[in-house]
């Protein structure tokens, strides 16, 4: 990944300098976090929750996200914020990750991404249901001229003086994929956190049994896990600016510079999560 | 119009907030380790009382943020300064009786490390964006440990999460029992609400602290109600006549101010812009 931050994407200028000192302040939050505890695997899972940090932020650039302006039939996508739908879609993961976090965190993160996924699916689905029906409008992709996968056209059905309108199927299949990521991403760090926690917390918290400090582990592992959640899909919020069309829009070629600045900020958010049991 | 001379936009400068803020958030954590000194727990109200100051602060923070248009919406900014004050909050329960110093200090670094994330690696390069993050990580972990201490009576680690000085099990514990996610979603909800409803052509600074505090107290409320569960009958009573009180008196504060603003947008006059947006 570190040639990524150094690659100049089309459309909006990558800060060299800063992502390099990002990628560096990354690598010294490892380290440090192995010479604090000398412990490799509490640094795998500081490694696991940086990883599931910066799916979350990638799994944002998917989402058609269209803001107030969706909601009056003026731009394609979802009509709320970048933050809350990357909350709805991972959280949703997360839950649905939570439950089998007893099989194995393969599983576990197969069956969050599968959540995200079906949330994100049924969103988009009843979104669509919503626009067309409810308020009778076409979708129409107002930054392609064909819809990449299906090879519809779009300018037809573009409303003069709008972004376009609806949810064109390159979105919805961009949403879903998000739903996928951000799932899968919020239960890893959720996972990471747990296995930890119900390793570490009996000790600290000088429990005579340790499977009565499990839901205690649950707990903390899951309000951490909404926390760096929260911070990761932010950030990429940041980086898109309000509204996308999903992977067929301009922006989403500005993802490299949000995977660094996701790193950065699930490493920090992750190391105080770790070492809160570590020290 | 006399109102508009007499209340100017943005009167109360932005560095006496963070000083009222600052200090009073932290002066009420800290009054509520009376209940370790006097064993009583009638003194845990005053930690949400410091959460409220830090409401305060926080939406004239989030004001200067959100005035250069980030484009994503106020809401986002109130989960990421949450999002992040949990993380320094929950690390620094570890520290006892130093555990909202702590927590302060830890907060400001995450935040001042995803400002430079979100200003020069996202490169939004919005002047204030180092600056109000950091504020933004602080404010949420000074808010959240306030409203903890305020349900739970104490901001340490043990009597948060231990359940050897109870007759339950650990799900009777205040983070076992989940309740640090209302804390979480409460705060997060005053936090970006104040200026989220009043931001536009007439907004007034004193409106918007008001309604900071109106909510602070709002959610007050609800932690009043969750403490029931983990201080005495007296105690808990005592949280929830004041925060019903103070709730009330800013509700009509308020609705004053809204009359009064809203009064002079119907006369059609030219709309007043203070600030410029």
């Amino acid at each position: 990944m570190s040639a990524i931050g150094a690659k100049p994407a089309a459309g909006a200028e990558v800060n060299t300098t800063a992502s390099i000192i990002g990628l560096i302040l990354t690598l010294i939050i490892i380290g440090a976090l192995y010479v604090i505890t000398k412990d490799i695997s509490m640094t795998m899972a500081l490694i696991g929750v940086i990883i599931g940090g910066v799916l979350v932020g990638f799994c944002v650039h998917f989402m058609p996200v269209g803001g107030a302006p969706a909601a009056m039939g003026q731009a394609p996508g979802i009509a709320t914020g970048v933050a809350m739908l990357a909350a709805g879609a991972g959280l949703a993961g997360l839950f649905g990750g939570a439950w089998a976090a007893e099989l194995g965190m393969m599983v576990a993160i197969v069956a969050g991404a599968v959540g995200g996924g079906l949330m994100m699916a049924i969103t988009c689905l009843m979104v669509s249901v919503i626009y067309v029906f409810g308020m009778g409008i076409p979708a129409a992709s107002g930054k392609s001229k064909i819809d990449p996968l299906t090879g519809d056209t779009q300018v037809e059905f573009k409303s003069q003086g709008t972004e376009g309108h609806g949810l064109p199927f390159i979105s919805y299949v961009g949403g879903v994929i998000g739903g996928l990521l951000g799932g899968a991403g919020g239960t890893l760090v959720y996972i990471e956190l747990l296995y930890l926690y119900e390793k570490e917390l009996p000790a600290l918290l000088q429990a005579p049994m340790p499977e009565d400090v499990k839901i205690v582990a649950v707990s903390l592992a899951g309000i951490f896990a909404v926390g760096i959640f929260l911070v990761s899909s932010v950030l990429a919020a940041y980086n898109i600016t309000g509204t996308t069309e999903g992977p067929a829009d301009p922006k989403f070629k500005r993802f490299p510079r949000d995977i660094v600045a996701s790193l950065l900020a699930s490493a920090i958010c992750g190391i105080f999560a770790i070492l809160i049991v570590a020290l | 119009m006399t109102v508009s001379a007499s209340v100017g936009a943005g009167a109360i400068p932005h560095n006496t907030l963070i000083g009222v803020g600052l200090v009073g958030s932290l002066v009420g954590i800290y009054l509520t380790y009376l209940n370790v000194i006097t064993g009583l727990q009638v003194f845990s109200f005053f930690g949400g009382i410091g959460a409220v100051l830090a409401l305060v602060w926080g939406s004239n923070t989030i004001k200067t943020l959100c005035s250069y248009g980030i484009g994503t919406g106020v809401p986002s900014a109130g989960m990421l300064s949450f999002g992040s004050g949990v993380i320094a909050m929950l690390f620094a329960t570890r520290y006892g009786v130093a555990a909202p110093i702590v927590g302060l200090v830890l907060a400001a670094i995450v935040g001042a490390i995803l400002g430079y994330c979100a200003n020069q690696i996202v490169n939004m390069k919005i002047p204030v964006m180092i600056q109000s993050i950091t504020e933004m990580a602080a404010i949420g972990a000074l808010t959240i440990m306030g409203y903890t201490a305020m349900a739970a009576g104490s901001f340490s680690m043990i009597p948060l999460m231990s359940a050897s000085h109870l007759d339950a099990g650990y799900w009777a514990t205040f983070i076992g029992a989940s309740f640090i996610v209302v804390v979480f979603i409460l705060g997060a909800m005053a936090i970006q609400h104040p200026f989220n409803a009043t931001l536009g052509p007439s907004w007034q600074q004193d409106r918007m602290l008001y309604l900071a505090v109106e909510c602070g107290f709002l959610s007050m409320i609800v932690i009043a109600v969750i403490s029931f569960a983990f201080l005495s009958m007296n105690a808990a009573l005592v949280s929830l006549v004041v925060s019903l009180a103070g709730w009330l008196y800013f509700y009509m504060e308020y609705i004053r101010l809204s009359k009064r603003d809203a009064a002079m947008w119907l006369d059609a006059k030219p709309i007043v812009e203070p600030e410029g947006h």
